[in-house]
């Protein structure tokens, strides 16, 4: 009797469990789950509630946010890879926070890159090295030339071991030759509160963080880490132009769990164009200093896997 | 300063009062669910405000804030459960009330300090904005680390009982705080193969457990022996506003718990379950019966409450003179500024005078309308605590476990909430008492990151950069008062312990 209740609940579990993806034709037929790997009312979840909403507008179906927030990103990630590979579970990946998870040997994370089906880049967020209004150092020129003179004598504020601010800082040091202190602050707003009152000499941000204080002449941009200035600081040069050829940014994309099939794949790639293409998205975007770049699935992936191993070598790992 | 009739004339309309009067009961409803913060609320309803006009947009989101902020200590008096982590010193006095069948008063004392504290951060923020962000920026490495040290002080005060176990519940705290990835090096710490610890434990399920689940395995352990019931509030003697002889007796307590919350709230990082802490604490060491505290004493519901919400007027101050939001929340604040088009920096009081005077006149009056809302609802949901043990207890469970699921929806926080209520419990067992550890978990990183960060930018000369600053040697005169109070409190207790058993048993 009881071999027969196990061979028939196995049965039952064999006939249910195979998990059988819904046409991909009528995707999505309900409310497709956006996972944030950081917590409400930060630049990634203010960027994935404005798209949610666009989202919802051209399909039809709701899209909503969850915040999964947790081991420094990666419980969210992991969430996202784990998940049924059927559309109804997409999130965002912010590189190259996402590095350090699984190329640091001492994380020993299962996950990697490999796990998820990489859609497209949404938002590219340029680093930039800014000081205080009265700073005497003008240009990025002089900045360096300073901190070359006296070595460990400058400091910088960034966003934690292994963050964009972090490896943008390690990759001039590695193209320059400078030597500073790092603070490292869980918070921008610590940073940049560290700088006005003068307790650190350069802050170590994105252009979104700070675009709105160099256009009010609180701070000033010294640099952007961009191929071409960015619209919202057309008046800052990029670090190319000064010579330095350090491109970093904090980018946003779109990633769903690995074997994704190429039908929603499709779908999922053009409801997103539609609405990042909208002039109502482009305008939100504009007003919160996103810079919007698509980059397209095969695109993102190959930068994705070329910058893993410039980072290994900069991290020491 | 624009016309004050436009002013007045743009909070009159229909949409602003809509505005103000939702979003009040939102942040209600958000504040008394534990584990709904009020900046996951500010978030939820951003893109409902992409498409609103500013003023009713903002007029909402900073009514949100205020009342969820106040409707934190609902939960926490009815229900032993902090409903946001500002509130967890509310329960220390506010739930022995409850037990006494005096949630009323406890109520309707959280009610008036709420009140007071939101309408004087309020004008802080209308009428000192400028000056008091510049004070934010006095604050570097070296005077975060003392803020955090000066919090910790009162470790000793806060343990009603042995001091000994207090300063252990307190080291534990700060043990548990270093447990996650480090900022600095970015190595796990105590994670032990854990990879839902890399970011550390999770402070708002730790709270939880700590509060409600460590009382709901107390009620359970005794309620087979007998259904205690809580007594049901007098339904016919509710009374909305305090008496005259309670307002008196707190009105020093809340003046000073206003100044502490506006200005810990200016400070980035420093969140309203510190201030509250921090004034709780300043409440006892200047009570002249300091025993009373824990015991259902109205400074300590006044203390706490009062200054998590000045905390919110004080949040926003940096926030909007600066660009440098003063809590989560304002962060969040921020974003729906921008979405808005006003820029913040010390121009936006010029260029958007008319709309930010209009968010902050109604921010004043939200906080004002917000008790009155919130004591007509708390009539009806005090009766919760009418409620027998066997059926109060699976309430008190749902709330924390779902509380902590919804934080970040992940298993694991339910998890540290339910391990936390354990200790917690045991913690119970042999008196030691939870408090000191909530202050270890909240500053130990403050304490750790200002001191490492005041190393790297001494560059050798530690001491020097430590005590260079005048505000430095203020809070380090503060922390040496502060211990010296708790021996010497300790040192008249000891000689004067029957006066003491007789006032607590009086109260």
């Amino acid at each position: 009797m009881k071999k027969f209740v196990l061979a028939f609940v196995s049965l039952a579990f064999l006939t249910v469990g195979p998990y059988v993806p819904a046409a991909a034709a009528d995707w999505p037929s309900k409310p497709v789950k956006l996972i944030v790997a950081y917590g409400p009312g930060g630049g990634t979840d203010i960027t994935a509630r404005l798209l949610a909403q666009g989202l919802e507008k051209v399909t039809g179906k709701p899209f909503v946010v969850v915040n999964i927030t947790g081991g420094a990103g990666w419980t969210g990630w992991a969430a996202i890879a784990n998940a049924n590979p059927d559309g109804y579970t997409i999130g965002y990946l912010n590189i190259p926070n996402m590095y350090m998870g699984y190329l640091d040997p001492r994380l020993k994370r299962a996950e990697n890159i490999e796990s998820f089906t990489l859609i497209m880049n949404h938002v590219v967020d340029p680093c930039v090295w800014t000081v205080r209004a009265d700073s005497p150092y003008k240009t990025l020129k002089d900045l360096i030339g300073a901190i070359k003179k006296s070595p460990g004598k400058f400091s910088i504020a960034t966003h934690g071991n292994g963050g964009d601010d972090h490896l943008a800082y390690l990759d001039m040091k590695r193209i320059t030759g400078i030597e500073m202190n790092v603070i490292h602050n869980n918070s921008t707003a610590l940073s940049r509160s560290q700088l006005l009152g003068g307790h650190v000499d350069i802050l170590g941000a994105n252009v979104s963080e700070v675009f709105q204080n160099h256009q009010s002449r609180d701070m000033i941009v010294l640099g952007v880490m961009d191929e071409k200035r960015s619209p919202f600081l057309p008046d800052v040069p990029t670090f190319k132009e000064h010579g330095y050829d350090a491109q970093w940014a904090s980018t946003r994309g779109i990633g769903a769990p690995a074997g994704l099939p190429d039908a929603i794949v499709q779908s999922l790639t053009e409801a997103l164009a539609r609405v990042i293409e909208s002039p109502e998205h482009q305008a939100k975007a504009k007003q919160l200093g996103l810079g919007l770049k698509v980059i397209p699935e095969a695109e993102y992936k190959i930068t994705i896997k070329s910058y893993e191993q410039h980072i290994k070598t900069l991290m020491g790992w | 300063m624009p016309d004050i009739l436009i002013v007045l004339s743009n909070l009159s309309s229909s949409s602003s009062i809509l505005a103000i009067l939702g979003g009040i009961c939102g942040g209600l409803v958000v504040g008394f669910l534990p584990g709904l913060t009020s900046n996951m609320a500010i978030a939820l309803l951003l893109p409902v405000t992409f498409v609103m006009p500013p003023i009713p947009a903002l007029l909402m989101l900073v009514s949100v804030y205020a009342s969820s902020i106040y409707a934190g200590s609902f939960s926490a008096i009815l229900l032993h459960t902090p409903g946001t982590s500002a509130s967890a010193a509310t329960v220390l006095d506010g739930f022995v009330l409850t037990r006494r069948g005096e949630s009323n008063k406890a109520l309707r004392i959280a009610t008036f300090s709420s009140m007071v504290g939101g309408a004087v951060s309020a004008l802080a923020l209308l009428l000192l904005a400028p000056p008091l962000s510049r004070i934010s920026l006095l604050f570097g490495p070296a005077e975060y680390f003392f803020v955090a040290v000066f919090g910790l002080s009162v470790v000793g005060s806060l343990s009603s009982g042995s001091v000994a176990k207090g300063l252990l519940s307190g080291a534990l705290g700060l043990l548990f705080s270093t447990v996650g990835l480090d900022l600095d090096s970015g190595y796990p710490r105590f994670c032990f193969g854990f990879n839902g610890l890399h970011a550390g434990l999770a402070f708002v399920p730790a709270v939880i457990g700590l509060f409600s689940m460590a009382q709901v395995l107390v009620m359970a352990e005794s309620s087979h022996k007998s259904i205690r019931r809580v007594d049901a509030p007098g339904g016919l003697k509710w009374r909305v506003f305090p008496r005259l002889s309670e307002i008196r007796k707190i009105k020093t307590t809340v003046l000073r718990s206003s100044f502490i919350g506006v200005l810990l709230g200016i400070l980035p990082g420093v969140g309203a379950d510190i201030s509250s802490w921090v004034s709780y604490n300043e409440a006892k060491r200047f009570s002249k019966k300091p025993e009373r505290f824990g015991k259902g004493a109205i400074e300590g519901i006044a203390a706490s409450e009062t200054a998590n919400n000045a905390n919110t007027g004080g949040a926003m101050i940096p926030m909007l003179t600066l660009g440098i939001p003063g809590s989560p929340s304002a962060a969040v604040l921020m974003g729906a500024l921008v979405i808005q088009g006003l820029v913040p920096g010390h121009q936006i009081f010029e260029s958007h005078g008319d709309i930010i005077y209009t968010v902050i006149i109604g921010f004043f009056l939200a906080n004002i309308l917000m008790g009155f809302i919130g004591m007509y609802a708390t009539r009806y949901l005090s009766h919760i605590t009418a409620l027998p043990n066997y059926m109060l207890i699976p309430v008190i469970v749902l709330f924390s476990v779902v509380g902590s699921y919804s934080l970040d929806h992940s298993m694991f926080s339910v998890v540290t909430m339910l391990s936390f209520g354990f200790l917690g419990f045991l913690m119970r067992k042999i008196g030691m008492p939870p408090a000191p550890m909530i202050l270890g978990l909240i500053l130990g990183p403050f304490a750790e990151t200002g001191f490492r960060q005041a190393l790297i930018l001494s560059q050798g000369d530690l001491l020097s950069y430590l005590f260079k600053s005048p505000i430095s040697l203020i809070l380090i005169v503060l922390t040496i008062l502060s211990m010296a109070t708790t021996v010497w409190l300790n040192f008249r207790k000891g000689r004067k312990p029957l006066l003491a058993g007789q006032e607590s048993k009086e109260e």
